[in-house]
């Protein structure tokens, strides 16, 4: 039996980004998830071709060679398609995060805040959770016609609903603490409330949470694209190469498996780095 | 030991497998089954209102017509008639029916039955876009139970070779009367090998065989019942799984191999892949006429000078197609060599003065500007892969003289509504002929309009070269009149025509007795001679 | 148990009743006629009017709706634009194909994921622990076509093990079978990787309770500890989880559907909407959402049946 006369500190908590660069996977998929966007963002400037120029005379080249990652079925380089269709697919999944997510963590602020509106609110995000992601792709496509808009559009909706819960459920955690009573005591306005206090209190959670939703967005836009509903060619986007690289799956796999497996890695350092904020913010939940 | 919820997952499971029982049952047994692959499903078989191939390939096999067509794509042969006359002013055809025809519900047909057709072929109440190649018909009559008198107000001496193609189908009345609109979408009623037995819209479509089915075409060494008992029309949209299918064994026939595939399918010794010469299939890309921006002959030729057809066709048909450049291809009759020389060559720079002297005045945005116009059009198109393709590349290739072309593809369920409407500017399409004269009388002739026409292509002199080529009895005259219309249509360029196509079946050696026929491009025309060999 | 399952009834009516309402004003903002589509191409204005009015178009909205729901009670959805088949039909014929795929996908799914999860949460912190992990975070991340064409790429065309071209049968025959099983997997392969990790983190949580230590001083052998206390509790948030996912395992069918020609509702959906056909996408996005709530009704009164604390609620 050890003698319990040690003394009792709480552990110093050390800062998040250390905790995170500790586990060497998330430390890699943070390293990753900045390439990837820094990718993204100066892709006019890294790729050594135009995405749209075709060669004819060198259609489904593999890689290696002149063009480092080959060239398509219409002999456009892939490198270069590859920088673009990862900008666009990281631009429709980071705008539907936002446009979703300011709506969403909106709603599920008013309805922890006005418990009038609460039963309202949630009922209508019952509603909207009622529509599978992908099946929202298909009305939204079919009304205003296929294409990057439409996947954003349907994108943001289906994040409407997930934010509004998630923002719910921690603004009604916080909100029962002692020191919000408090301010609301001294006469503090809702506004400044919901401001300056409840938000900076539930940005953890909600951080988390998008991280970890910006791969399933990813997902679901470019399986939209994949349907042929998103982009619409010649527009290079992940999904939208994978589908079109799939006739020549046989002869050329590269066409089809390199924009998958950068969707893949993409995805996969996004979750990742979300796993590992997730523990590192809330100890509770490392198991 | 099963805890309570194990329990209740098994009872889940159990559920589940219940609902699985109300599940449809596909093929039950394939053994005595062919299965046909094709890329995508026909808008409707209605033999009168549908020109598409999709149609054209099934309604052969559920109908017949009175003569057949040789597999040198020339020869006339008989058909449901047996024997036929001329007359000597070439404007009566009179023709004796066979006597032991039945359609598929077993009622006998007679000449009343070929009387209702052509003429439900013809009326303008049916709006056929094909109607002209029944001819100037006057009057089609049954003198008796077995013979047709098919009178025309002008000779037309194509008019055997049109009443082979699937239009001229014999069908039954009171199944038409019957269906009403849904003739051809819920049911038919041919005379032919197979018989309609149901539809899935883009999915499947079940033939059986006829079993008194007795007066195949001479063409063929077994004349009727066919061999195999059903043929499945499956659509499979994805190239890659109906070449695994053929390769594999999981379906037996198929004329839409994609064209990637072809080298590597011949070295396959489970496969084969028949070809057949007498086949013309092209590609184009056809421009409305008289919608802004397309109006512009300079543009159009500039669209000619602009488009490196040679490399376009070995990228996107991988050498299973030739290079085209007028309308008519050099193997057809009445083809006019000194068209082809009149066609505006590939060249880039020329390309850029044509547009340049035309007035069009390169753009900020890449877009040339002319009067205040911007040289941009819309094309539409069935969803297949080819048009996927050369769509992209030409659309660069425009990119590139500083020409915008924006593309819209369809389901072929409804492209066709869509391509029937003044919409768009520019259309892709592709489609068959046997002759300088047949292709150009579907077309180019002003009463054509709006469809097949779609080009709006109006001319007087056009149609009145149209009309001496049909009635001619001379082929000297014939021809010149048809040479006119080929080097006046090379001048305007109101089309760009990109491939000429080979036809290829491929077939697993799970069945024989194959031929590819060509005629309309359907590869299997009836067959007769189809075995499963195991 | 009764009442918390009419109370469960009660609140998904509105929630119905508002899938039908958005449903229905989707279809109003559509852009093109359906009278005009249905006309055909060359129709005159009077053939149209007449098809406006036999339709209904031409009455008020509420009217419109009222009309919507009722022929929906009875079964009519209305006719598809394209070929005049009844939608019911239709969806009749490929709403078994999909759950038969949902069902094949489940069936290996969802007992691998929770062994596999029960494993780990055992060997906790051995490097199959690791591996289980690493295998349910890649899952997550890996598109679903991506795994399909791998698959049709290897299995099916260079070793020629399975076919991939469509449905073949009925599940209970071998073609049927051999049919459905590439589909299936890759449907089933995305599920695994959750379902594992929320196994494990469940049953994890559950060995730390309190009736499991009672169980342990009893002598109770880890393993029948494991089985017997812990996994019971621990199905709660899986049942949960698996409620959840099926909407994303909804998503997954429809391009799976796409990947092998299957015959389901989702590639019935994705081609009424590439052909404008408005009846038959309404019908079929309305059909599927329904079965979304009511799988989720399910998943909460299955909730209910395993956790009493809830009925009592």
């Amino acid at each position: 039996m050890s003698a319990t006369t040690a003394e009792i500190t709480a552990p110093a908590r050390p800062s998040t980004l250390r905790l995170l660069l500790r586990d060497v996977g998330a430390a890699i998929s943070l390293v990753l998830v900045l390439l990837s966007i820094l990718l993204a963002v100066f892709a006019p400037w890294l790729a050594p071709n135009d995405p749209y120029d075709t060669n004819l005379m060198a259609i489904m080249q593999p890689p290696g060679g002149e063009y480092w990652l080959g060239t398509d079925g219409q002999g456009r380089d892939m490198l270069s398609r590859m920088l673009f269709g990862l900008r666009v697919t990281l631009t429709m999944g980071a705008l539907s995060l936002a446009i979703g997510g300011s709506i969403g963590v909106l709603m599920g602020f008013c309805a922890a805040y006005y418990r009038r509106l609460d039963a309202v609110l949630m009922r209508l995000v019952d509603i909207m959770l009622s529509f599978p992601a992908i099946l929202f792709g298909l009305a939204i496509a079919a009304i205003f016609g296929p294409g990057v808009t439409a996947v954003v559009i349907a994108l943001s909706v289906a994040t409407i609903p997930l934010m509004a819960r998630i923002a719910r459920s921690t603004a009604l955690v916080v909100l029962g603490l002692d020191y919000i009573e408090a301010a609301r005591a001294q006469g503090m306005g809702d506004a400044r409330l919901i401001w300056r206090h409840l938000a900076p209190n539930c940005l953890s959670p909600i951080l988390v949470f998008a991280t970890l939703r910006f791969g399933q967005v990813i997902l679901l836009g470019s399986a939209l694209s994949f349907l042929g509903l998103g982009a619409q060619a010649p527009v290079a986007e992940l999904g939208a190469m994978a589908s079109q690289g799939r006739t020549f799956l046989f002869f050329a796999p590269h066409i089809s498996v390199i924009p998958c497996a950068a969707i893949f890695v993409v995805v996969l350092a996004f979750n990742v780095l979300g796993d590992s904020l997730r523990d590192a913010l809330d100890p509770r939940l490392r198991v | 030991m099963p805890t309570g919820f194990l329990k209740r997952a098994l009872l889940g499971v159990a559920t589940l497998a219940g609902l699985a029982a109300t599940l449809p049952a596909a093929a039950q047994t394939t053994r005595n089954t062919a299965i046909f692959l094709r890329e995508i499903d026909a808008d409707r078989y209605d033999l009168h209102r549908s020109t598409a191939r999709g149609a054209g390939e099934v309604v052969t096999l559920m109908t017949d017509t009175l003569v057949s067509m040789d597999w040198d794509g020339r020869t006339i042969r008989p058909g449901l008639a047996e024997r036929w006359e001329i007359s000597p002013d070439g404007k009566t055809y009179t023709f004796h029916l066979r006597r032991d025809v039945t359609f598929c519900d077993g009622k006998p047909m007679t000449a009343a039955d070929v009387v209702y057709s052509i003429n439900r072929w013809i009326s303008p109440e049916t709006r056929s876009p094909v109607a002209w190649r029944a001819g100037s018909v006057k009057e089609v009559r049954a003198r008796d139970d077995y013979t047709v008198e098919y009178e025309l107000n002008a000779p037309f001496s194509e008019l055997l070779s049109q009443l082979t193609l699937f239009f001229a189908g014999i069908i039954d009345r009171v199944t038409v009367e019957r269906l009403g609109a849904n003739f051809g979408s819920q049911g038919f009623n041919g005379t032919g090998p197979y018989c309609w037995a149901s539809w899935t819209p883009r999915s499947e479509l079940l033939l059986t065989r006829h079993p008194t089915y007795r007066w195949g075409p001479p063409i063929f060494e077994n004349r009727g019942p066919a061999h195999v008992e059903r043929i499945l029309w499956r659509v499979v949209p994805e190239p890659t799984a109906r070449l695994a299918a053929l390769q594999t064994g999981q379906a037996d026939v198929t004329q839409y191999v994609p064209t990637v595939a072809i080298d590597s399918v011949r070295r396959v010794p489970t496969v084969t892949l028949l070809t057949q010469p007498n086949y013309f299939w092209d590609y184009y890309l056809g421009f409305k006429i008289d919608k802004p921006v397309v109006s512009d002959r300079a543009l159009r030729r500039a669209v000619h000078q602009a488009v490196d057809r040679t490399a376009l066709v070995r990228a996107v048909w991988f050498g299973h197609a030739e290079p085209a450049l007028n309308i008519v291809n050099p193997n057809t009759l009445d083809y006019d060599a000194h068209s082809d020389t009149l066609v505006p060559r590939f060249d880039m720079a020329a390309a850029q003065r044509t547009l340049e002297e035309a007035g069009w005045r390169m753009g900020p945005d890449g877009v040339r500007v002319k009067d205040g116009v911007r040289a941009s059009f819309l094309t539409y198109g069935i969803n297949t892969l080819e048009n996927q393709r050369q769509g992209e590349i030409i659309q660069q290739a425009l990119r590139r003289v500083g020409i915008e072309m924006r593309i819209q593809l369809f389901d072929a369920t409804v492209a066709w509504g869509r391509m029937a409407t003044q919409e768009f500017d520019a259309l892709f399409l592709s489609y068959p002929y046997f002759s300088a004269g047949d292709a150009l009388s579907l077309y180019w002739h002003s009463r054509a309009r709006p469809t097949p026409n779609r080009m709006n292509w109006n001319d007087p002199e056009t149609d009145a070269w149209l009309d001496e080529a049909r009635s001619a009895t001379d082929p000297a005259v014939r021809a010149r009149a048809l040479a006119n219309v080929q080097r006046r249509l090379a001048e305007e360029a109101p089309w760009l025509t990109t491939a000429r196509e080979n036809l290829y079946v491929g077939h697993s050696n799970r069945v024989s007795g194959l031929r590819a026929h060509g005629l309309y491009g359907i590869g299997i025309y009836k067959a007769l001679d189809m075995r499963i060999v195991r | 148990m009764l009442r918390h399952a009419v109370q469960r009834l009660m609140m998904a009516v509105p929630v119905m009743f508002g899938v039908l309402l958005v449903g229905f004003l989707l279809m109003q903002v559509v852009p093109t006629d359906p009278a005009v589509v249905r006309a055909g191409p060359n129709a005159s204005a009077e053939i149209i009017g007449q098809i406006r009015s036999d339709l209904g178009l031409d009455q008020p909205l509420p009217v419109q709706f009222g009309l919507y729901l009722w022929r929906l009670l009875q079964g009519d959805l209305g006719v598809s634009i394209i070929n005049n088949v009844p939608v019911s039909q239709e969806l009749g014929a490929t709403i078994g194909p999909t759950l038969e795929l949902m069902f094949a996908s489940l069936i290996w799914s969802i007992p691998l994921g929770i062994a596999m999860g029960t494993i780990a949460a055992y060997l906790r912190g051995s490097w199959l622990d690791r591996l289980v992990m690493a295998f349910s975070v890649a899952g997550v991340s890996v598109p679903v076509f991506f795994l399909g064409l791998v698959l049709i790429w290897f299995v099916g065309f260079q070793w020629q093990l399975l076919p991939f071209t469509g449905r073949a049968g009925p599940l209970w025959t071998i073609e049927g079978l051999r049919a459905v099983a590439l589909p299936a997997i890759t449907l089933g392969g995305v599920f695994v990787g959750p379902i594992a990790r929320m196994t494990r983190t469940a049953v994890l949580d559950v060995l730390g309770a309190d009736h499991v230590r009672t169980a342990r001083a009893k002598g109770l052998p880890e393993h029948l500890v494991v089985l017997r206390h812990a996994l019971r509790n621990a199905m709660v948030p899986v049942v949960t989880l698996i409620g959840l996912q099926i909407g994303f395992l909804l998503g997954g069918a429809v391009v799976t559907e796409q990947v092998f020609s299957w015959p389901g509702v989702g590639r019935l959906a994705v081609g009424a909407i590439t052909s404008s056909d408005f009846p038959m996408a309404q019908g079929t996005i309305i059909v599927l959402s329904m079965g979304f709530i009511v799988v989720n009704l399910i998943v909460d009164l299955l909730y209910g049946v395993l956790d009493p604390r809830v009925r009592t609620a």
